[in-house]
């Protein structure tokens, strides 16, 4: 299926021309099946951000740089974190994809980094733009490693940029949402 | 240990420890920035604004030819110079307000300087937005198209440095407003020598002992990561703005005085803006007026927004500083003479604020005590990116010579430069030592250990063979007190409280991430207490729309955390009159008679003659109870509190690799508003601060003018695993006028960063580094030149008594490295 939907694609288009629309493509996002073809006007060269913002209006993830370095737009494929910045729509044929927006409302994760305020370390978010990335590549790192030290969510999470700096709490954010998952665990 | 914040005075909501108003809202992805809110779904027929760059650094367009480029498909209309449209628009400047205050064209705070045309014909680096503007119906179309406009260049010399600017038969950058690229005296900055206390020249001669130093500011530039964003909407009827712009009244005031439409026809909306941190100066940008007039001419919505490289759209003002100080040999400073250089890049904008008017204050408020104090500057321009306002305008710049000076004086001294600050500097207000200064560099000292770390220079331990720790701090004074918001006007704050007794907060600010917005309702809440209000009783909106009638009080100097809290206290003193009146006939006694407590209203005289204000509301008419207050800023000179970072670092002798092991940053806030938003502003300024100290440079090719690292794998912005252990204190020792008497404090959490870093390299190495990025190439050019100085000196003292002097000198100079002026 996956394998059909990448032979039907168009070859890029001609100079002159928006690139040619691309074949049929179809994933999950958020639990949901989609599918784009031809008339939805992408490209070989959309990017899976492009696609999740501007078609599906999913703008939680967002795009800032744009070339894979600011871990901004990231979001969960097969479950595992990935910049849809720098990952082709067509890439998602087959797979699926998971936003900010599917997360459940009391997410560990995100609760987490919202009450993160306890003195010495400030809140983990100020303008909140690079919340949802690090937010995902959160949940990703603790699907891994469950019980992380300081050290390592440091360096699993050196990826993301946080302008306003909120660097320090959002570690402690990480290490409270693996408190919580792990309590939720236990009590269930 | 963490030490917690404690308040001087205990109240139920302002001070504490909390989770922001908004944590939720941003940590689950709903918040919505400018970006979010222009997507083509929500605006039917939108149309893509992409603007022609200049690929030169400086020339003139002879000619465009646009055939192609209206040619490619999607390719609605293309806006260029020589539409009258675009001619008839007035000569401007992207900082018509330091941000406080709105202001008109005639009245704009650097008038002298207005060099900015909108899509003009002459590129003044690369990168300048000018000659046409391309709308289509996709972004990927008005890129396309802009690459097939052929310009026919008249190229004209450039130049990058400003001493090589001020050279004669330089390139002239703007002939408008200079022949000699020196910016002219202009009212509000003043002359060359913009403060001249006493006799420096006769002082300096007369000193004990004195010292020269120098230091230099590069450009680091904002990076907020939401680039800059705007949607344009213009009917006939009104021009609506969305933007991410942080200045909302003064965005409607731009547009309307550039459009020539009355104010009521433009409409400003600003969301959530994904930081700020100064860029864009205030917001007075061009792109805002050729969007709009793009618009205009299709008929449609015109969405315009940067890429990241596009955002790298303005840097902080670079500055090389001098600095000649004469003292006593008991440590008083008799003189200061500062000079520096500034290098306002293609636009003046914000510079000689930068240059002259952060520097006069800083004078007032810090050097009040010396007795001889000159201060003199150049604005020069060049054809670099424009400089600009950064979390701060000139105070860090400033403060990377002042410093040094502290540092270099008491080594000169023998004394410690905690002792010298403390006996030197305060405001003029107070007799030293001032009270707040002390306080901080002392509870600085206890936090980083200095008794214990500080030693002489390079003269700690060698760790693991090629390592040396350090420690250092700078200070400086705060600009953010009440008295120095009376630029800003009126504040304005409205609250209306629902029968039900919750409460619909107006007090309109774009909310840039400082944490002000979780500050309002605090504020609210603590103003109205008197109802028994929570925090959760009260509504707050993210969205700033100029519709709603009230003027945006702006994200500068980090003060709207308390201005308009200051406003709800008297606010709240009307609303509690006004709900006395309403609930007197159910009490059967006068307002006068009547109080209001927890809630209750009582008569004062018979406590248990009481009814709750809520139940007797739902019982009237049901109408809403609206206050509003307009309020100017407490003009009352109360001197500023000072902050300060301390640093300890380690320098690899063999790498030249310098790592922050801990910074301390400490604030006396007067009062704090919100301890969690604070800790988390002293804290995250940090990354900005540790980013400019050591990796963050945009740098250029000199041979072409290109610069060559518009982006963030190049551009290097610490990351959580580049970040020491940062530890927040909050004080409360100075107190400015009105309930809180707040300062603002997170603008200013970067300004000491850079030389509290400088300061701690040469206590760990003995060679000082005076120029950031003190990259491993700095610091092991410092350590050649300090080794080959020991040299001469060992060479020196075997020779005769005259030739040691000489190579005592040359070793004094080679340890300061580059202190001496060029």
């Amino acid at each position: 299926m996956a394998e059909q939907a990448r032979k039907d694609l168009a070859p890029a288009g001609q100079a002159a021309a928006d690139p040619a629309p691309v074949g049929r493509i179809r994933f999950r996002v958020n639990g949901a099946e989609v599918e784009f073809g031809p008339e939805s006007g992408l490209s070989p060269s959309t990017t899976l951000s492009y696609l999740l913002r501007e078609k599906l209006g999913l703008t939680g993830l967002k795009v800032s740089c744009d070339e894979g370095a600011c871990g901004a737009c990231t979001v969960l494929r097969d479950g595992k974190a990935v910049l849809s910045c720098m990952s082709l729509a067509i890439e998602a044929d087959g797979h699926d994809i998971q936003t900010i927006e599917g997360l459940a409302p009391d997410d560990p994760v995100v609760e987490a980094f919202a009450e993160q305020s306890e003195p010495g370390h400030g809140t983990a978010l100020q303008c909140g733009f690079c919340t949802p990335g690090f937010v995902m590549t959160t949940k990703a790192f603790l699907d891994e490693n469950p019980h992380p030290t300081l050290a390592e969510v440091k360096e699993a999470l050196s990826g993301n940029i946080c302008r306003c700096g909120s660097y320090q709490a959002i570690a402690q954010a990480v290490l409270h949402a693996a408190e919580k998952i792990e309590r939720r665990r236990t009590s269930s | 240990m963490i030490r917690p914040f404690t308040p001087r005075v205990e109240r139920q909501f302002i001070g504490k420890y909390r989770p922001k108003v908004d944590g939720k809202e941003k940590a689950s992805g709903k918040a919505l920035y400018a970006d979010d809110l222009s997507l083509k779904s929500r605006f039917p027929g939108l149309l893509y604004a992409k603007v022609y760059r200049s690929p030169l650094p400086h020339a003139r367009i002879r000619s465009l030819d646009l055939s192609a480029a209206r040619a490619y498909p999607g390719v609605v209309d293309i806006l260029s110079y020589a539409d009258p449209d675009v001619a008839a628009l007035k000569r401007t400047n992207a900082g018509w307000t330091d941000g406080v205050d709105t202001v008109s064209y005639r009245k704009m705070m650097w008038g002298t300087f207005r060099d900015r045309l909108v899509l003009g014909d002459t590129a003044h680096w690369v990168g300048d937005e000018v000659g046409a503007a391309v709308v289509a119906e996709s972004e990927f179309a008005a890129e396309e198209a802009l690459r097939l406009i052929k310009v026919d260049w008249e190229v004209y010399p450039f130049v990058l440095d400003p001493y090589e600017a001020m050279k004669p038969g330089a390139p002239v950058i703007h002939p408008e407003i200079t022949r000699d690229n020196i910016f002219p005296p202009d009212p509000f900055g003043g002359e060359e020598v913009f403060v001249d206390k006493g006799d420096v020249e006769a002082a300096l001669a007369a000193s004990e002992v004195t010292i020269e130093c120098r230091s230099v500011y590069h450009n680091a530039t904002q990076g907020s990561l939401d680039n800059w964003c705007c949607v344009v909407d213009w009917k006939p009827e009104e021009l609506t703005v969305w933007s991410n712009s942080y200045a909302v009244d003064q965005t409607r005031m731009h547009v309307s005085q550039m459009l020539d439409l009355p104010l009521h026809r433009v409409r400003a909306i600003s969301s959530y803006v994904g930081g700020q941190f100064g860029r864009g100066d205030t917001g007075d940008q061009p792109f805002f007026l050729f969007t709009a007039l793009l618009s205009k001419r299709t008929g449609r919505p015109v969405k315009f927004r940067h890429t990241r490289r596009e955002s790298f759209h303005d840097s902080r003002q670079p500055a090389v500083y001098t600095a000649r100080v004469g003292a006593k040999r008991d440590g008083g400073i008799v003189a200061m003479h500062f000079t520096s250089v500034g290098n306002a890049g293609a636009y003046a904008d914000h510079t000689m604020f930068a240059l002259k008017y952060a520097p006069k204050e800083i004078t007032e408020v810090a050097l009040a005590h010396v007795p001889n104090v000159r201060f003199e500057t150049r604005g020069v321009y060049t054809n670099k990116l424009p400089a600009c306002m950064m979390r701060g305008v000139g105070n860090s710049q400033f403060n990377i010579i002042f410093g040094q000076v502290v540092d270099l004086l008491a080594e000169r001294l023998g004394m410690d430069p905690v002792e010298l600050a403390i006996r030197n500097f305060g405001h003029e207000w107070e007799s030293l030592p001032d009270p707040s200064l002390a306080r901080v560099l002392k509870e600085g000292a206890e936090r980083i250990g200095w008794a214990e770390k500080r030693h002489k220079p390079g003269a700690g331990p060698l760790l693991a063979g090629t390592r040396r720790r350090g420690v250092g701090f700078s200070f400086h004074p705060a600009w953010h007190a009440e008295w120095q918001e009376t630029r800003r006007g009126k504040v304005q704050v409205s609250i209306t409280l629902n029968p039900d007794c919750t409460v619909l907060l107006n007090a309109p600010s774009v909310e840039t991430g400082n944490g002000s917005n979780t500050c309002n309702v605090l504020g609210c809440a603590e103003a109205l207490r008197f109802l028994g209000v929570g925090f959760e009783d009260i509504r707050w909106g993210s969205t700033v729309d100029t519709a709603i009638g009230l003027k945006d009080c702006v994200q500068t100097d980090s003060a709207v955390s308390y201005l308009q809290s200051e406003v709800m206290a008297v606010a709240a003193v009307e609303l509690k009159e006004k709900l006395l009146e309403i609930v007197a006939p159910a009490l059967g006694a006068a307002a006068s008679e009547l109080d209001i407590a927890g809630g209750e209203a009582f008569v004062k005289a018979e406590p248990s003659r009481r009814a709750s204000v809520r139940e007797l509301l739902l019982q009237g008419d049901l109408a809403p109870i609206l206050v509003l207050k307009s309020r100017a800023p407490l003009a009352t000179r109360t001197g500023v509190p000072f902050f300060a970072n301390f640093a300890e670092v380690e320098v690899d002798e063999e790498t030249g690799k310098v790592e922050a092991l801990k910074l301390v940053v400490l604030n006396d806030c007067g009062t704090v508003m919100y301890a969690s938003g604070a800790e988390a502003q002293q804290i995250g300024g940090q990354v900005i601060g540790l980013g400019e100290t050591l990796t963050e440079e945009i740098v250029y090719d000199r041979a072409t003018g290109v610069p060559l690292n518009f982006n963030w794998i190049d551009y290097r912005i610490p990351t959580m695993a580049d970040m020491p252990e940062v530890e927040p204190v909050l004080l409360e020792v100075w107190k400015g006028a009105g309930e809180y008497g707040a300062c603002g404090i997170g603008e200013g959490t970067v300004t000491c960063t850079p030389r509290a870093i400088l300061n701690a390299v040469y206590n760990a190495i003995g060679a000082r580094v005076d120029e950031i990025p003190a990259t491993p190439e700095k610091i092991l050019s410092a350590l050649a030149a300090k080794a080959s100085a020991a040299r001469a000196a060992a060479a020196g003292a075997t020779a005769t008594a005259g030739a040691a002097g000489a190579a005592a000198t040359a070793a004094r100079a080679g340890a300061a490295g580059s202190e001496v002026a060029p």
